[in-house]
Order: structure tokens, then sequence, then C-alpha cells
């Protein structure tokens, strides 16, 4: 499954860099997030309750930035698994200037296996960019 | 006048007590003490198992035991397939995975504890590290040199290859004037979705050292004797009992890990073991129907008369092979010429393994696909030569008899094919509705007349061509107060033969109906059995309780004899009598009874007691036929299929109850025309499952339905006493391509000569617009 989309945030993109890659504002930005915590070398693990259709489950996740450019670009993979199955994803996202604030663009493709693919598949786009518009409205906050 | 039972419009037994809810299932067995249990299944299709930490659950509250296939090891035996094909590959199949896991929903670990819920929220709880593996859905693929192997350690992914020819293909090839047509045909796996799921109890009690096991299956006997092979127990020490059954259609046909599990979690805990499978785990990990890929080539003279006909089917085993996986696809091959006299006769069977579930036995079980494969064809025909469909059916019709030989090598017991059919168009108004058709085109309506002649095999079988036996056992015991017991080897779970066998018993022994009662399904009572599949129930259980009943008339009428001082030869059962045929001299039935229990006055050389076993070997299967007709209409703007009629002539031989014929019929041709129409079970490239729930699995309601017009026409085998052929799939068998005939047929205005199954409102929808994407041709 591919996601993408398009965000304008408020603040300038050196500062959205930055709380994109803090764990504090992920955690509290993330829906669902119990703990996201920094591993070192660009690695977090994460314990994240999602909710995709009658699919409830808890997942820990192992996030990677990779590709790092600040303040413009980096590649996050995403690998996490829990009762309703596993997602691993990879995607990229990409910061540009516009006016005083900053546009922000992400693209991935999301691969998502077991109980949450039989039955949530319908529902999974939807649901993905329910999570995602979630977070964003709760990371234009923080910055 | 004897009251009469057979052939009567007589309400079922069995309703009552189901239809008011008071039925006892599997899931409403409670025992002291019972446990429950739940599994952790793959979420992979194919993935290497790298660690196991079942440590979260084992410390979960309530939880009784973990078990892992590393546990099982030796301890349980492999999941057997009972199935016997020269060269077939037979994977070991692990109760629980051990290593790798090879299909989504694999069972990898086993969760006993005090209640469902906790069972299951401590089996969410196992980690299991999985390093996935490239996965083989697609069968071409899977059969690629160098495709990854679904099992490692074999050399391909080919489980079976077996063929089947007849005929001069020489002559057939260097017949210029032949048509030769090439057709592939894609036949979907589906779910078989009974309404029951599966459900198991397992209780060893320690100290008599016994198992028994409550299974909703339809094969008790057979499970008692594999359960105790797979759970290294004295089978004089296991019993089985299967109390009501929701449905199986071919699923409950079988023998599950679940259950092995079950009865090594009683064993290992000494209590009882509960596992009651989820719906999902039901879509996930019960067996699959269908699932071929058909590529015939047909050879057609100008006149419609087939010379000759070739396919090649490749049959998804799925990664592992249940009870009966491989034999399913050789059933297509045995009856792929169907009501047609061919005499040249090329299959290539290639049964392929592939990470998904299992395929087994679906209602119809390998002769659905065959009847689709060769009615199709029929209509491949008609289309190629510009036809009457059912014009190349008459063409292609043996004359009718009895012991009719087809190329296939099989022995048709009777053959009437164009007394159904003409029943069937005169009750559609065939040429009427070509009329209609006519109009509707000029004003850019379609409307699609379809027709299927199906032949199916029944009432398997003789022994000679089933794995484990093919004969049925009956038990008939006339109870000291004249109240008579019958006990059957088969396993009915709806189709209704407390009724059936009752009606047969009160007409032999002249006793009422309401005095017969008939027990099946618990392996401690009834002496010995094979089950209920195959249309065998009536066919092959009834005719050894017609027997056994004769075994009971011919010792009554020794008793009546002496009392009435005639011949037994001249005595008739009748009204709860036993008379002289002018009815001049009569004994009660219950007097006899009561000297035969009493035994004061014996008979020359006759045993004191009522009960008498019999068990019947059948010399042939039986092959009904018929003919179906269905009228569709398909929405100009959207592509939806309506049906709007549906027309069935079956001949199922000797009818002994008309009301079960039809039940059997209607529930047949729901699930026929359910695959024709909507069903289909999806995984993605991955392997992934897409169609879990009965969201995404579209499974006809009644309301998809119009009223079904059915009728009969009674050819009486010779096969068994009864002179009855089997029903319980021919409304499955014939309805598919009936439909899919007449989808076809509406289409053809527009060139279409094929598309595949299920035919949804976008497919149809692309071809009215000229796009014919990868459904039509």
């Amino acid at each position: 499954m591919k996601i993408e989309g398009v965000y304008k945030l408020a603040a300038v993109r050196e500062r959205v860099f930055e709380r994109l890659l803090d764990p504090e504002s992920l955690a509290k930005a993330m829906p669902g997030c119990d703990s996201f915590e920094e591993r070192g070398d660009g690695a977090y693990t994460a314990r994240i309750k999602v909710g995709v259709g009658p699919i409830k489950g808890t997942y820990e996740a192992r996030v990677e930035i990779l590709d790092r450019v600040p303040p413009e670009h980096y590649r996050m993979t995403v690998e996490g698994k829990g009762s309703g199955g596993f997602v691993k994803g990879d995607g990229a996202v990409h910061l540009s200037p516009e006016g005083d604030g900053t546009l922000l663009k992400y693209s991935g493709e999301v691969q998502v296996g077991g109980l949450i693919a039989s039955v949530g598949q319908r529902m999974m786009q939807t649901a993905a960019k329910q999570i995602v518009n979630q977070f964003f409205q709760a990371f234009v906050k923080l910055t | 006048m004897a009251t009469k039972y057979l052939g009567e419009r007589i309400k079922r037994k069995e309703d009552p007590r189901l239809i008011q809810g008071r039925g006892h299932y599997v899931d409403d067995l409670k025992l002291g003490g019972m446990a429950h249990l739940a599994f952790a299944r793959s979420p992979h299709a194919h993935a290497r198992i790298k660690s196991i930490d079942a440590g979260a659950a084992v410390a979960t509250p309530g939880v009784l035991a973990v078990y892992t296939g590393e546990e099982l090891k030796g301890q349980v035996g492999f999941v057997p397939c009972a199935a016997g094909l020269e060269g077939l590959k037979i994977p070991d199949h692990p109760c629980l995975a051990t290593g790798t896991v090879h299909y989504l929903g694999e069972p990898v670990a086993a969760v006993v504890a005090t209640s469902r819920y906790g069972a299951r929220d401590a089996a969410e709880k196992i980690e299991v590290d999985y390093e996935p593996l490239p996965a083989v859905l697609d069968m071409e693929k899977a059969l690629v040199k160098g495709s990854p192997r679904v099992h490692e350690h074999l050399t391909d992914n080919t489980a079976f290859v077996a063929k089947l020819e007849a005929g001069d293909w020489n002559a057939v090839r260097q017949d210029a004037s032949l048509k030769v047509i090439k057709q592939r045909l894609i036949n979907q796996r589906l779910a078989p979705a009974s309404m029951e799921t599966r459900g198991v109890v397992a209780s060893y009690s320690p100290g008599e050292d016994t198992l028994t096991v409550w299974s909703s299956t339809q094969i008790p006997h057979i499970l008692k004797t594999q359960l105790a092979i797979m759970s290294k127990l004295d089978e004089a020490r296991c019993r089985v009992i299967t109390p009501e059954v929701g449905g199986g259609f071919g699923s409950k046909l079988n023998v599950y890990g679940e259950e092995g599990v079950a009865c090594f979690a009683s064993r290992k805990l000494g209590r009882p073991v509960k596992w009651i499978e989820g719906r999902r785990e039901n879509m996930l990990a019960t067996i699959h129907g269908r699932d071929q890929i058909n590529d015939l080539e047909i050879y057609a003279k100008p006149d419609g008369k087939v010379a000759g006909f070739r396919c090649r089917i490749l049959a998804s085993m799925g990664a592992y092979h249940q009870l009966l996986t491989p034999a399913i696809p050789t059933l297509t091959a045995l009856m792929i010429l169907g009501a047609y006299d061919i005499k040249n006769v090329f299959v290539e069977t290639v049964g392929v393994f592939t990470n998904e579930m299992s395929t087994d036995a679906y209602r119809g079980a390998g002769r659905p696909e065959a009847t689709y494969i060769i009615e199709r064809a029929m209509d491949l025909v008609a289309f190629e030569l510009k036809m009457d469909p059912v014009e190349v059916r008459r063409k292609n019709f043996p004359s009718s008899g009895k012991d009719i030989s087809m190329a296939t090598g099989v022995v048709y017991d009777t053959a009437n094919y164009e007394k159904p059919l003409k029943k069937a168009l005169r009750l559609a108004g065939y040429n009427r509705l070509r009329k209609e058709q006519e109009r509707l085109r000029k004003k850019g309506k379609y409307l699609g007349i379809g027709v299927s002649t199906y032949v199916e095999i029944c009432a398997m079988g003789p022994s000679s061509r089933m794995p484990g036996g093919g004969w049925e056992s009956g038990t008939v015991r006339v109870e000291p107060t004249g109240k008579v017991t019958v006990l059957s080897g088969t396993s009915p779970h709806g189709q209704g033969e407390e009724t059936t066998f009752a009606q047969i018993v009160a007409e032999q022994l002249g006793v009422s109906f309401d005095d017969v009662t008939v027990y099946h399904g618990d392996t401690s009572v009834v002496p010995m059995g094979i089950g209920t599949f195959g249309s065998r129930t009536t066919a092959v259980g009834g005719s050894a309780i017609y027997y056994a009943s004769e075994r009971i008339k011919k010792k009554m009428a020794k008793f009546a004899a002496a009392r009435l001082g005639v011949k037994p030869g001249e005595l008739l059962f009748r009204d709860g009598k036993i008379e002289t045929s002018d009815g001049a001299k009569s004994v009660p039935f219950g007097s006899i009874v009561v000297d035969a229990y009493s035994a004061k006055t014996l008979p020359a050389g006759v045993e004191p007691g009522l009960f008498e076993q019999f068990v019947f070997e059948p010399p042939n299967y039986t092959y009904p036929f018929g003919a179906h007709i269905a009228v569709v209409e398909i929405d100009e703007e959207t592509g939806e299929v309506r049906l709007r009629d549906y027309f069935a002539v079956d001949d199922c031989g000797r009818i002994l109850n008309p009301l079960l014929v039809d039940g059997q019929i209607h529930g047949g041709l729901a699930q026929g025309i359910g695959q024709a129409l909507w069903e289909e079970h999806v995984y993605d490239e991955s392997g992934q499952l897409l169609t879990g729930t009965f969201m995404d699995y579209a499974l006809p309601k009644a309301g998809c339905f119009p009223w079904f017009h059915t009728a009969n026409t009674e050819t009486r085998t010779p096969v068994n006493p009864l002179g009855v052929k089997g029903v319980g799939e021919a409304g499955t068998i014939g309805s598919t391509p009936a439909v899919v005939n007449a989808v076809v047929d509406a289409l053809r205005p527009l060139g279409v000569r094929h598309v595949d199954m299920p035919l949804k409102p976008e497919k149809i929808w692309k071809l009215m617009k000229g796009n014919a994407g990868d459904g039509g041709r």
C-alpha cells in the first residue's frame, strides 16, 4: 500500500526537522503512542496502540532514520509487530520552505500482514490517512 | 393398505430441536475442570521461525500450559493424508509448525488456560521472531524452474502428476475437418464457510486411560482411528462423539492438527480441553475448496459432435495435504467428460504446492470443477459453431441405458439425459425465452439463458476405489418394548437421514415412523462406520440399514411362522402386524418381539434377541444427472447480474422424501451460484488473505436468489436396493456452469465467449464498455 501526502506547517523548517526527530514530540503527537525512545544511531523503538476497523492491537515498532539531510530530507523505515500482525514501512519526508512556514511532503510504501491484512485491508488506506492526519494535527501544536 | 413412508413428504425429525435451538453442539458441552485451547498463528505465508518467546503467555494468570511444535515432536504424529497416488509427495505435516511456517494462519503455538478469553489473550502474547522467506502463490510461477520452494527439502513444487488418456489421438490430430477450440478456465478458491466453525473437546481420563473426543466432524470413526494413531493411544480406549454439526460441506471430512493438539493437551494436563474455532480462523485455516486452472482443447466436428477433449488441470494443494487434498482433482479428471460420449480424451493433472491453506473436499469436491469444464466446453462449441447450446449437448449425449462405459474408464450406472433436459426446457419455456432474448437484444438489453446438463459421481463408493474403504454399516435393533433403534456408521449433519433412515425402517418393518429412532456419530454406540460425504449417506448407509432390517424381518418371520403355522416366506410386515398376504392370519409385531427376547420357544437354529447388522459394499458408484437452466438479466448501466429465474431438474434416482431432496437442491444451488457470481477467496502476492471476513468474502444471503423452480425425473439405480443415487452435491455441481453460461450468453452480442468467475459487476461493466481487462475474451 502506498501512502503520501502534503502538509503545511507554520514553523520554519529547521524547527520542523528537529521536532520530527525528537522522541518526546513524536511520542506526544503519535496517536496511541505509549513510548518512543531513541536507541542511538538513528534508531528508535516505539510502543503504539493502533486500531484499524475491528483490529485493535499494541505494536512494538523499530524505527530507523536513514539518509538524514537536515533540514530538508530523511528516510524512515518502520518494522512493527503485535497481536494484530505485522507492519513494514519505508518512506521519505521532504521539507521545503514556503513563505514563513514549511511545506512537508511524505511518501512511502507500507506492507501489512496477519490479522490486520485479512480483516482490515479495506479500511487500511482510510485508517492510515486518519492516523497521519491525527499525528500532524497534534504535531502542528508542538512546533 | 399398509402405511407408506418411502416417497412421502415427511417433515424432518431433526427440525423441532434445531429450529427451537435445543440441539447440542460441541460448544454447548461443559465438563468439570474443562480448560480452553487457543492458537498463535503465523502472520506470514512463508517464514523461518527464529525464536518463540512464550514467557509473557506462560506468566499470564489462568494459563495452564503453552506448547510449541518442538514439544510435540515425537509425542503427536503428523496430520494424516489418506490419498494414495503414484509418485505423490506428502510433506510431513506437524500439528504445530517446527522450524518453518508454510502458510498464513499455520498454528505455531498453543495455549491452554482456564478460560477461553484468557487462552486467546495469552496466545497474543506469544512473541515469535520470524525471518520472512519468499512465498509462492501463483501455481504457474510455482512450477517454473528455480521458483522458491514451498518445502525446501523437496526438489520442486509439484506434488504429483497424473495422466488419463484414451482413444486414438493420431486420428483426431489428422482430421482436418475438426475445429480446435482452446480456452483457459479459472476455478477460483472458495471458503466452505459452514455456519458452525470447527470445534473439539478432548477429555482424557488418566485413571481409566481413555480418551473421549467430541468433534464437529463428518467422519467420527475415521477420526477415532486417526487420533489414536496420532496420539499413540490404544484405539480401543478412544471414543469420538459427534454432537449436532452445523454444516460441513466437506470441510469437516478431515483430521485437523488442532484436534491432535487438543488430545495432547488433555493427556498432559489430565483435564478436558475445549477448542472452538473463531470465524476468522475458519476463513484462514479450515480447508478451502476448488482452486484450479484448466486449459482445455476441444476438437469438434462441424455438426457439433466432439471428437476429442484435452485438458491440463493445475490444482493448488496449498502448503500441505490434508486428508484427501490430492485426491480431489483426480475426481475432476474422472468426471471431465460429463454427460457426453467423447471417445478421445487426454487429461493431465498437476498438483501444485503453494504457500496457502490446503484445499480439500468442498461440496462437490472435484466434480463441480469437472462439470464447469465440460459444460463451458459445450457452450464454447456452440459459440464457435454458431449453434444452439442445447443442440450441441444433444449431439453428444450417449444413448440411454445402463452401464455406460466412458473413455475415462468409469461406468455410468444409468443414463437418460434427454429426459431431464426435456423437462427443464419445458419448465423454463426455453423457446419463448430465446424469442424474448431476441426482442430484448434489439433494444440493447442483456438477457442470457444458460444450460447445464450435468452428470456427477455419488454414493462413494466401491472400496476398491476409496482410500479407506467405501462400505457402510447399519444396525437395526428392535427394543423389547417394540420400539426400534437404528444405528448408522454415516454421520449426517443437516442432510436429514434421521428422517430418511426411519422411513426406510418403518416401511420395511411395518412399524410407525414415530417408533423409529436413529443414532449416529458415536463410535462407542455405532460399531463401525465411514461417514458422511460424497453424497453417500442414503445410497450406501441407507442400503446397509435396509439390509439390516431385512435380516430382522427374516428372523421375526421365523418366530411368526411358528406361531401362525405358515411358511416364513409368506409373511408381510405392515401396520404393526406380521401377516399372511391375504390378511387371514396375523400376529402383532409386539408379540413376536416378546417371543424373541423371552426366548421361551426358539425356532430351530434361531438366536434370541432382535438386533442385526449389515455392512453394505456398493458394487459401483452412482451417477446422478440433471438439467439446469439459468436465466439472467444484466444491468446495462452497472454490469450487475440479476438471476431472474432458475430451473433445476435433477435425477437422483428414487426419491425417498421429496422435501429433503428439495432442501438439498436449494442449498446446493445457493453454493454453486455463489461461486459463479460472488464468492472468491483471495490471497495477495505475499500470501496475505484479503478475504478474511464476511465483509470481504461475498457469501450469498437468501435475498440474493429468486425462488428456485425444482423438479425431478426418477431413474432408479441398480447399484443399491433402494434405487437411490445421492443428491447432496448435485445442486452445487449443476448450477455454477448454468449461471456462467447464461451470463456469457447474455454478452454474446458483444462477442464475449468467456468470463472467469466470479462474475462481478466490475468485470461485466468493463466488457460492456469494450475494455475486456483480464477477465474476458
